[in-house]
């Protein structure tokens, strides 16, 4: 796999000669983006922190990997984390930081010992005198946003704050922050030492009712066939949902999985979880449970987000139990519709994608309860 | 910069948003958590408009150039309606309420809601402040004027999703962690979710009640402010008639607290002058604010040297009430009930404080005497003008200045320095200390000696003038924005000028007055030469000082 590729430091080596300029230019050349869902240039990122005006700058690796069913940065933490470290010590020789923090998922908590030894390592290897730090986070979804991230890291309430002005303006303590995703930082390493780096390769992540559920790399534009035959599912596939924010979709194995094939299908491909969906099950009881997963991690701070989702579990609640009318219904994709459109960050904005998408490609699923 | 602000190019010029835009351009949007002299959080939603299509929150968001604005499509209203009746399940507001949240009813009608309410908390009722988080919208501007205006931090949000909820630190009741209940949370909750704690009960069984003799007074403030309650300008005074409705109301004896202030200044600048002449800790801080009390006993511990022992002038005259006045009528204290009308939430505290020996029974802010006029059916506007009762009505202008930030000191130093140095003050208004900036500082030679003074008013100008206090002799702190005029009891205001107003309003009830030094008022002149003999007499000491409780912070 190309992301297990260690890159003993040479990676550094060589940003060290190349200068700044020079590694900006090479990552914006090899076309690196944002593997934590927003694909965003990270050299543009990278380059705004850099041209930024001040007298420090700080670096957060986010390691806050809570959406459900994704597990890839686990994964590099627990195979490649001196890469992922490699790549922080390039941004922050690249945008001339002093200081680094791993957002560390609460969760993950058993990583934290042996993360520690190999920062250790890596810094004193590396010879640096940037330091980087571990922030475990405690449990809040939310955190995984960049600007809760900060806050989180300043000692505040977790909660998104509005852009901009965006972190790589005015981020930790008002300096100007990059926030990058593990697999992000990994991948930065491993573009500026290889030559032959893809940047199509992406990690995906299967589970489901599925016998051999895990982490597979293909390149972008691979079938889906490919990969259903890798997990194995247990009986025949009908749906497939990413994550809990991108939405249900149906199945169609010809399919080329590209972003555009996902957005035709109003999804969002965000960090390529899968979670198959076969014909046992009831899209209505997989809408319940995520937005059961959204009740309980809305922050709390937008009126839609924070009043919204209860009133949305409780309608399906009702739909469930058969007692809905389909006003209910119509009442449910108006809230949907009207917690996206008008909440603050990326949860409140996606908590709404699952409802909308599987009332679009599942009707009948809750057609079938409703009185 | 140019924009177009619903199809109507606008030339920017500085950096705005789109709130401050629209208000320029007479496009009034409607807001709850959005303040102007407070930071943005864009919580509440209601504010929302559209830029190029996308909905975004007018008071967060600075537009770009050519940028496409909407402000008043069915949508928008539809998504701002929604948002209302997502926060607000069961809407309910009063003809007289005046709460923001009702300005907003106006145009969205009262209606229904789609939604139960699912919030199941039990009311905080403390001895000061009362709040009912079921009426609570999340909109956090109680939590932001606690930190960022006042400096106190004693509220914030706890838990997250529908559980997010405002609550004192480690969900204790109000009246147990550190809050020096100035009230100014209840100002700017735009749904009612807080209030004072109630003493009108008590007020009205005193007054039902024939074998009581119930004095009442009223707080320099009050007179500046209580028109607005019946519909009036801000900035009306209304002594008058305050007067002639609480006789009405059927209080025995209507008395004004600007006579106990009289005296506070007799006391505290006596204490002044003793301390230049015998070395005494400096700087003096004055002590007639409560909330500064609690603040003081809270986080400032080391200052209690320098604390001025004076009570505040409503204890001062109540205790007065309760003993020259009770010997003068000839009556039993025991059956003299004393209510004051107070700016303030914090006075509720203060009269039940042990070291007050009760002789304040009852505090009304403002606003509950504007129900307990309203609920006894009393036309305010109507009324004749009438005025206080004697022995304890007579006061000077000195007295009035006390509702104003500035005006304690202004009131001490105007007697300070005539008794200091047996001349007059050359000009009797201290310009350097009126007005609204938050710290404000002066000098005045008296003797020979230079005296260097300060105020300041709000929690954050308190903490900030603290860092350099030693410099100075004399310190006034108010802990509300304003002083009294801006109490956490007083009429709930929408106009951010209605504070200058309420403060014209008390100066020109000074310049009007004939008396406007406290130690030339008859009737002052007349306690100390008939009861307490001189100020700082063992007597004096005895009725109108005290001693403070230090608290912990947490």
């Amino acid at each position: 796999m190309q992301i297990l590729e260690g890159t003993n430091l040479k990676a550094l080596a060589r940003a060290r000669k190349m200068g700044a300029e020079g590694v900006i230019n090479l990552l914006e050349k090899k076309g690196l983006v944002g593997r934590g869902g927003a694909a965003f240039p990270t050299a543009k990122k990278w380059r705004m922190a850099m041209q930024t005006n001040a007298d420090a700058r700080f670096i957060i690796c986010n390691a806050d990997e809570g959406e459900p069913g994704t597990f890839k940065d686990k994964f590099i933490l627990q195979n490649n984390a001196k890469t992922m470290l490699e790549g922080m010590l390039i941004c922050a020789y690249t945008i001339g930081a002093k200081e680094c923090f791993i957002y560390l998922r609460g969760e993950y908590e058993y990583l934290k010992d042996d993360l520690q030894k190999q920062i250790d390592e890596v810094i004193a290897s590396a010879q640096s005198d940037v330091s980087i730090q571990i922030v475990l986070g405690a449990g809040a979804y939310i955190c995984g946003e960049e600007t809760a991230i900060i806050q989180s890291i300043m000692g505040f309430r977790g909660q998104a704050m509005f852009k901009p002005p965006y972190p790589t303006i005015e981020g930790l303590w008002g300096k100007p922050t990059v926030v990058n995703n593990v697999e992000t930082f990994t991948c930065a390493a491993q573009a500026i030492l290889f030559d032959n780096w893809n940047p199509n390769m992406r990690l995906f992540c299967l589970s489901g009712n599925v016998t051999n559920p895990g982490i597979f790399e293909f390149p972008l534009g691979t079938e889906l066939s490919t990969l259903i035959k890798l997990a194995k599912p247990k009986y025949k596939l009908k749906a497939m949902s990413f994550g809990c924010f991108g939405g249900i979709m149906p199945i169609n194995s010809k399919m080329k999985i590209t972003t555009e094939s996902i957005c035709k299908e109003d999804c969002q491909h965000g960090a390529f979880s899968v979670v198959l969906i076969d014909e046992k099950q009831n899209v209505l009881d997989i809408c319940c449970s995520i937005a059961r997963f959204y009740t309980y991690e809305s922050c709390g701070k937008c009126t839609p987000c924070r009043e919204g989702t209860i009133r949305m579990l409780n309608l399906l609640k009702k739909v469930k139990s058969r007692e809905a009318t389909n006003e209910d219904l119509k009442l449910i994709a108006e809230l949907a519709n009207h917690i996206q459109r008008t909440s603050l960050c990326g949860l409140g904005q996606s908590s709404g994608n699952h409802v909308l998408t599987a009332l679009k490609h599942f009707p009948q699923d809750f057609e079938a309860y409703v009185k | 910069m140019k924009i177009f602000l619903d199809g109507k190019e606008i030339d920017v010029q500085e950096k705005k948003t789109l709130l401050a835009i629209c208000r320029e351009n007479g496009i009034a949007i409607p807001t709850l958590c959005y303040h102007a002299s407070m930071s943005a959080e864009a919580r509440c939603r209601v504010c929302l408009v559209q830029m190029d299509g996308k909905f975004v929150t007018a008071c967060s968001t600075y537009p770009k150039e050519g940028a496409k604005i909407t402000t008043n499509t069915p949508e928008i209203f539809k998504a701002r309606k929604l948002n209302m009746e997502l926060m607000i399940p069961r809407p309910s507001c009063k003809k007289d309420d005046d709460f923001e949240v009702c300005e907003i009813y106006k145009s969205v009608g009262l209606g229904y809601s789609r939604f139960e309410p699912i919030t199941n908390y039990v009311p905080d009722l403390g001895s000061a402040v009362v709040r009912d988080n079921n009426k609570c919208i999340n909109c956090g501007k109680c939590v932001r004027v606690c930190s960022e205006i006042q400096g106190i931090y004693a509220i914030d949000f706890a838990s997250r999703g529908h559980n997010e909820h405002v609550t004192p630190y480690s969900e204790k009741p109000l009246s147990s962690v550190a809050c020096i209940r100035c009230g100014q949370c209840i100002l700017n909750c735009p749904v009612g979710a807080i209030s004072e704690c109630s003493h009108l009960e008590g007020v009205e069984a005193a007054l039902s009640n024939k074998k009581k003799h119930v004095v009442v007074q009223a707080a320099p403030s009050i007179r500046a402010a209580l028109g607005e309650i019946f519909g009036m300008p801000a900035g009306t005074l209304v002594t008058g008639k305050m007067c002639a409705a609480l006789r009405r109301c059927g209080f025995d004896a209507v008395f004004d607290v600007n006579l106990g202030a009289d005296i506070t200044i007799m006391e505290e600048s006596a204490e002044l002058l003793h301390r230049i002449k015998n070395g005494g800790t400096f700087p003096l801080i004055t002590t007639c604010c409560p909330g500064w009390i609690l603040m003081m006993e809270h986080f400032y511990p080391k200052l209690l040297p320098n604390m001025s022992t004076c009570k505040s002038p409503h204890e001062m005259l109540g205790m007065l009430a309760k003993t020259y006045y009770a010997e003068k009528a000839k009556l039993n204290p025991k059956d003299i009930v004393v209510v004051s009308i107070m700016p303030c939430t914090a006075k509720k505290f203060e009269s039940v404080r042990p070291e007050m020996h009760s002789a304040v029974d009852y505090v009304l802010t403002t606003r509950e005497l504007g129900r307990l006029i309203k609920r006894k059916n009393i036309d305010f506007a109507s009324l004749p003008d009438e005025g206080f009762d004697a022995p304890l009505g007579v006061s000077t202008g000195a007295g009035a200045i006390f509702g104003a930030t500035g005006g304690v000191m202004e009131a001490a130093l105007r007697t300070a320095y005539e008794l200091a140095t047996g001349s007059p003050v050359s000009k009797l208004e201290f310009d350097q200390i009126r007005g609204m900036s938050g710290v404000k500082e002066g000098s005045i030679v008296i003797n020979g000696k230079e005296l260097k003074f300060a105020c300041a008013h709000g929690g954050q100008n308190i903490h900030s003038l603290l860092r350099k206090k030693d410099q100075y002799h004399f310190i006034e702190m108010m802990a509300c924005p304003g002083g009294c005029i801006g109490g956490g009891g007083q009429p709930i205001y929408k106009d951010p000028d209605t504070l200058r107003k309420r403060t014209e309003a008390i100066y020109r009830a000074d310049a009007s007055l004939p008396l406007r030094k406290s130690h030339e008022n008859p009737v002052v002149k007349e306690i100390y030469a008939k009861y307490l003999g001189h100020p700082l007499s063992h007597k004096a000491e005895l009725l109108l000082h005290t001693s403070y409780t230090l608290r912990e912070r947490f």
